[in-house]
C-alpha cells in the first residue's frame, strides 16, 4: 500500500538510478530543508523543498535547465536534520551532472572547470610576485608545483562532446 | 614522531600563506613531521565534483595514490580538500570496479591507490594524535579575558559517517583548545551554519549576506574573535566585514586554529604569519 501513497516519475526513476540519487523517493516533503537552509534565507527563488517536488513530479526539463540546483552549498545543514535520510546535496549533484551532460552548466562552473582542467589547479593566473614574496616572508615555499598533464588528460577522457 | 604529508590546496598557498606557515610551525612544535607533497593537482571539490563525478574521483585518487606511493597518511587543512579526499577514498575503498577506473589513468605515471592511507582534517590531528593533554602542557603563554567564537566549517565536519571528524551538531574540538589555551569558548546562534563561501561562483551578494548572518551571531555573543579551521571559512569571514554595511572599527578579527594556539605555545608571530591578517588580531594577542 506504501507504493501508492508515493509520488514518482520517469525523472525521480532516472535520479534515483545515479549512484548520488539514490535517497530521493524517500523525500516526504515535510520541507525541513527549506527551513534549514541559509541559502534559502537569503535568495527567495531557492526552495531546496519546492525543488525536489519538481523532480518527483517529472519536470525534468525545467529543473536541468534552471540555474537552482547549482546554488546548494553541499553545507548539508539540511541533509543532518532530515529525518529521512534524504541527502539534498547528493541528489542535487546527480541532478547537476545530468544537466552538464547535456549541455546546461552556469558559466561560473563551466570557467571554473576549465581552468581546472588547464592548468591542474584553480589559481594559477593569481599566484603573483607579490605572493610569492609572502611565501618567503613565511618561510615557505615560492616555487609552487602543481601537476597539470593528468587534469588534462582527464578532460579528453570525461569532457568530450560537453561531458561524458 | 607521527609524520604526514600535508595537502595544501589551491588556495591556502595563494590566499591565505599565513595558515600554512601557523600549521607547519605548530604541528612541529607539538611533535607532529610535515612532507610536502610535490606534483599534486586540485582535488576538483565543488566544480569538477559537479560537472563529471568520474574526473572528480580521478582528480581525488591522484592524491590519495601520490601519498600511498609516499607510504604516509595525508594531512588535509581545507574543508573542500578534506571532505572530498575522504569522500573519494570511501567511495574507492567500497567500489572495486570504480577502484580500477582510476587506477587505469594512473598507471602510466607508476600510480596507485589500493586503500592503504588515512585522510585527516587538521582537527583530528590534534584531537587524536597530539592530544588535549599534550596541547595543555604546551601552553606556556595563556590568554586571558578573551572570547572566541569557534567557527567549523561545514565540509569539515559533514557528513559525519564519512568525515568523521566531531559531532556535526554539536562540535567540541575547537572550543576545548579556546579553553586550554586560556580564552573562552562563547555559544552562538548558527554556530554549525555555513559561512556563505561555496555560493561566491553563483551569487556573490547572497554569499555576503550569509557571511555577515554568522558575524552579526557572533557579534551578539560578545566575541573578541573568530576561530576557523578551514581556508575558505576564514577567507569568507573576513572578506564579508569589508562590506560597505559594517563599519571597520566594528570588525571582528578572524585567526586560524594554529594562529590561535602557536601564540599560546610560545611560536612567535611572525612564524604564524600574524601581520598578513587582514583584521588585526592585536586586541586579542596582547591579552
Amino acid at each position: 500500500m506504501k507504493e501508492a501513497y508515493t509520488p514518482t516519475s520517469d525523472f525521480a526513476e532516472e535520479i534515483s538510478r545515479h549512484p548520488s540519487g539514490e535517497g530521493i523517493n524517500k523525500c516526504v516533503q515535510c520541507g525541513i530543508c527549506t527551513a534549514s537552509c541559509m541559502v534559502a534565507t537569503y535568495e527567495n527563488k531557492y526552495r531546496p523543498r519546492k525543488l525536489i517536488q519538481k523532480i518527483l513530479l517529472g519536470a525534468r526539463e525545467e529543473v536541468l535547465k534552471s540555474e537552482l540546483p547549482w546554488l546548494c552549498m553541499t553545507c548539508r545543514m539540511c541533509e543532518e536534520r532530515c529525518q529521512e535520510d534524504v541527502s539534498i546535496a547528493e541528489i542535487f549533484h546527480a541532478v547537476r551532472e545530468i544537466a552538464a551532460k547535456e549541455g546546461h552548466i552556469p558559466n561560473a562552473f563551466k570557467k571554473t572547470v576549465e581552468t581546472v582542467l588547464k592548468d591542474g589547479w584553480l589559481l594559477k593566473d593569481s599566484y603573483s610576485d607579490m605572493t610569492m614574496d609572502d611565501r618567503e616572508e613565511l618561510g615557505l615555499n615560492p616555487e609552487l608545483d602543481w601537476n597539470n598533464a593528468f587534469p588534462k588528460k582527464l578532460k579528453e577522457v570525461y569532457y568530450q562532446e560537453g561531458t561524458k | 614522531m607521527k609524520e604526514y604529508v600535508l595537502y595544501t590546496g589551491c588556495t591556502t598557498p595563494v590566499r591565505l600563506p599565513s595558515y600554512e606557515a601557523s600549521v607547519k610551525a605548530v604541528l612541529e612544535k607539538l611533535g607532529i613531521s610535515i612532507v610536502e607533497m610535490a606534483d599534486a593537482n586540485c582535488c576538483g571539490a565543488q566544480y569538477v565534483e559537479s560537472t563529471s563525478h568520474k574526473a572528480f574521483l580521478a582528480m581525488s585518487g591522484r592524491i590519495l595514490a601520490i601519498a600511498e606511493k609516499m607510504g604516509l597518511d595525508i594531512l588535509a587543512i581545507c574543508g573542500a580538500c578534506s571532505g572530498s579526499l575522504k569522500t573519494v577514498k570511501h567511495e574507492l575503498d567500497h567500489d572495486e570496479e570504480l577502484r580500477k577506473e582510476v587506477n587505469d589513468l594512473l598507471k602510466e605515471e607508476g600510480l596507485e591507490y589500493t586503500g592503504k592511507i588515512q585522510v585527516k582534517h587538521l582537527l583530528q590531528i590534534f584531537n587524536e594524535d597530539i592530544g588535549y593533554d599534550a596541547i595543555k602542557s604546551a601552553v606556556i603563554r595563556p590568554y586571558h579575558g578573551v572570547r572566541l567564537a569557534a567557527h567549523y566549517g561545514c565540509h569539515v565536519t559533514r557528513p559525519y559517517e564519512i568525515v568523521q571528524v566531531d559531532d556535526p551538531q554539536n562540535p567540541t574540538i575547537i572550543d576545548h583548545i579556546i579553553e586550554l589555551a586560556g580564552g573562552t569558548a562563547v555559544d552562538y546562534t548558527g554556530k554549525t551554519r555555513c559561512c556563505g563561501g561555496p555560493m561566491l561562483a553563483m551569487d556573490e551578494g547572497v554569499a555576503t549576506k550569509i557571511g555577515l548572518d554568522k558575524i552579526r551571531n557572533v557579534r551578539e555573543a560578545k566575541a573578541d574573535g573568530i576561530v576557523t579551521a578551514c581556508v575558505f571559512c576564514d577567507i569568507q569571514l573576513t572578506s564579508v566585514q569589508f562590506d560597505e554595511s559594517v563599519e571597520s572599527s566594528e570588525r571582528i578579527p578572524v585567526l586560524t586554529l594554529p594562529q590561535f594556539l602557536g601564540k599560546a605555545i610560545g611560536i612567535d608571530e611572525d612564524s604564524l604569519g600574524i601581520e598578513f591578517n587582514k583584521i588585526s588580531p592585536n586586541g586579542i594577542m596582547e591579552v
